[in-house]
């Protein structure tokens, strides 16, 4: 009786260290689920504040929205070592964001040699815009003679966020903003892009801001982007509209000269 | 505010104002390169004078023109250029309709000689309209209180890519 009583205390000493050491051990779990952030913590402590939402950054950071119709005026240097200011801020102002190593920016470069070519465009003050001399070689411009103002400046494709060069910037001084922009093969099409922005442009009577041609005037970034879907929503141009996406050349000229890549058009 | 900064020359632009420092090409008798800065309220034409040709006549009444000469050294000396550095503070009465290139109505103009920095200069403004005067001309003070002029420069046309 004796030896089962002691056998059975053994027993149940030895059933108590079990029990103590896991115990601790589901503690130390505990403490460290805790410490990692994924501690229960006391249900009858206050809620904690929720943590603050971060985004994870996956990849290079996106570049800014695009704010469209912001101007700027253009000063730089020439190709010569002049130093050379534009105002944008009277009148219409065309500028030619070229480069000396693009093959597209030659035909650009001998249009602006020519008076014929320009005189495509009255009115229009043309101005070609390179980058800086950090980032191009005078020489190599200065040997491309264009007849209209060369100004080298790589400050001004950051202040118009030139995608590449050959790039195009209307700019209407009297509304201080952009009118129309875009790329080109040719001045041709240039001269057209300006046509279409200037009948596009809305008269005066247009900017009351309530809506109508002249509703994005002077909006920027988002503001700008909801105005011109609001714009294409009352024309009928609905989300997936095929217009909105524009399979060549030919979609987005009325009448692209021959030869023109993407076109199907013979030269 | 862009700066203009070329040939010994920095000027900083007041709002509105555009602007170029540039060097004639020298002419077939062995002239030395003459810097010229020409600053305007308006879209300066591609192609206009030394003192405002071709730009004066296209100028509105609000407008202003301004340009900045320089002289050979063999005018350094001479009893014109005696005043030393540019001229400032300018008045409406220093306007004159008198006082211009090309005389058009309406308009009126000042020219002063001065040596700075070793180099001799001529700074020749119009106003648009001289009845605005009163208007137009702090503006002309404001670009000339923060030009700058240094000693003589070499011709740099042709400066090679680096």
């Amino acid at each position: 009786m004796l030896a089962l009583v002691i056998t059975e205390s053994v027993v149940i000493v030895l059933l108590a260290v079990l029990v103590a050491g896991l115990l601790r051990s589901h503690a130390d779990i505990l403490r460290a689920l805790h410490s990692l952030g994924a501690g229960v913590g006391d249900p009858a402590a206050p809620l904690d504040p929720p943590a603050t939402a971060r985004p994870v950054s996956i990849g290079p950071p996106l570049p800014p929205e695009r704010r469209a119709s912001s101007v700027h005026d253009v000063s730089g240097v020439t190709p010569d070592g002049d130093a050379l200011a534009v105002t944008v801020g009277r009148g219409r102002t065309l500028l030619a964001f070229l480069s000396s190593g693009c093959t597209t920016c030659g035909a650009f470069w001998s249009a602006f040699a020519d008076p014929a070519i320009r005189r495509q465009l009255p009115g229009v003050r043309m101005v070609v815009v390179t980058k800086g001399p950090d980032l191009e070689s005078p020489p190599e411009i200065r040997r491309r003679s264009a007849r209209v103002p060369v100004l080298m400046s790589s400050e001004a494709w950051n202040n118009y966020e030139v995608p590449g060069s050959p790039f195009f910037v209307l700019v209407d001084g009297g509304q201080g903003r952009r009118i129309g922009e875009g790329v080109a093969n040719t001045f041709d099409q240039v001269a057209d892009l300006v046509r279409r922005a200037e009948g596009d442009a809305p008269q005066p009577a247009d900017r009351s801001g309530s809506g109508g041609a002249g509703s994005s005037i002077n909006l920027d970034g988002p503001a700008r982007e909801s105005a011109n879907d609001a714009e294409l929503r009352r024309a009928g141009i609905l989300p997936g509209d095929p217009s909105l996406y524009p399979r060549s050349l030919a979609d987005v000229f009325a009448d692209p000269p021959p030869g023109t890549p993407g076109t199907g058009r013979p030269a | 505010m862009a700066t203009l900064r070329a040939h010994g020359i920095v000027a900083p632009l007041p709002a509105g104002f555009e602007g170029r420092i540039f060097q004639r090409t020298p002419g077939p008798h062995g002239d030395v390169p003459r810097t010229v800065a020409q600053f305007a309220t308006f879209p300066l034409p591609d192609e206009v004078g030394d003192f405002g040709g071709g730009g004066v006549t296209v100028m509105g009444p609000t407008d202003i023109f301004c340009t900045l000469f320089e002289f050979g050294p063999e005018s350094l000396g001479a009893a014109r250029f005696a005043r030393s550095g540019a001229p400032s503070d300018l008045t409406p009465a220093d306007f004159r309709t008198t006082v211009l290139r090309r005389g058009l109505a309406g308009q009126s103009g000042t020219q002063w000689f001065f040596t700075a920095s070793g180099r001799p200069f001529t700074f020749y403004a119009v106003l648009g309209a001289n009845a605005l005067a009163a208007r137009l001309v702090p503006r002309v003070n404001e670009l000339l209180a923060g030009l700058q002029i240094g000693g003589p420069v070499p011709s740099t046309p042709g400066t090679p890519w680096s």
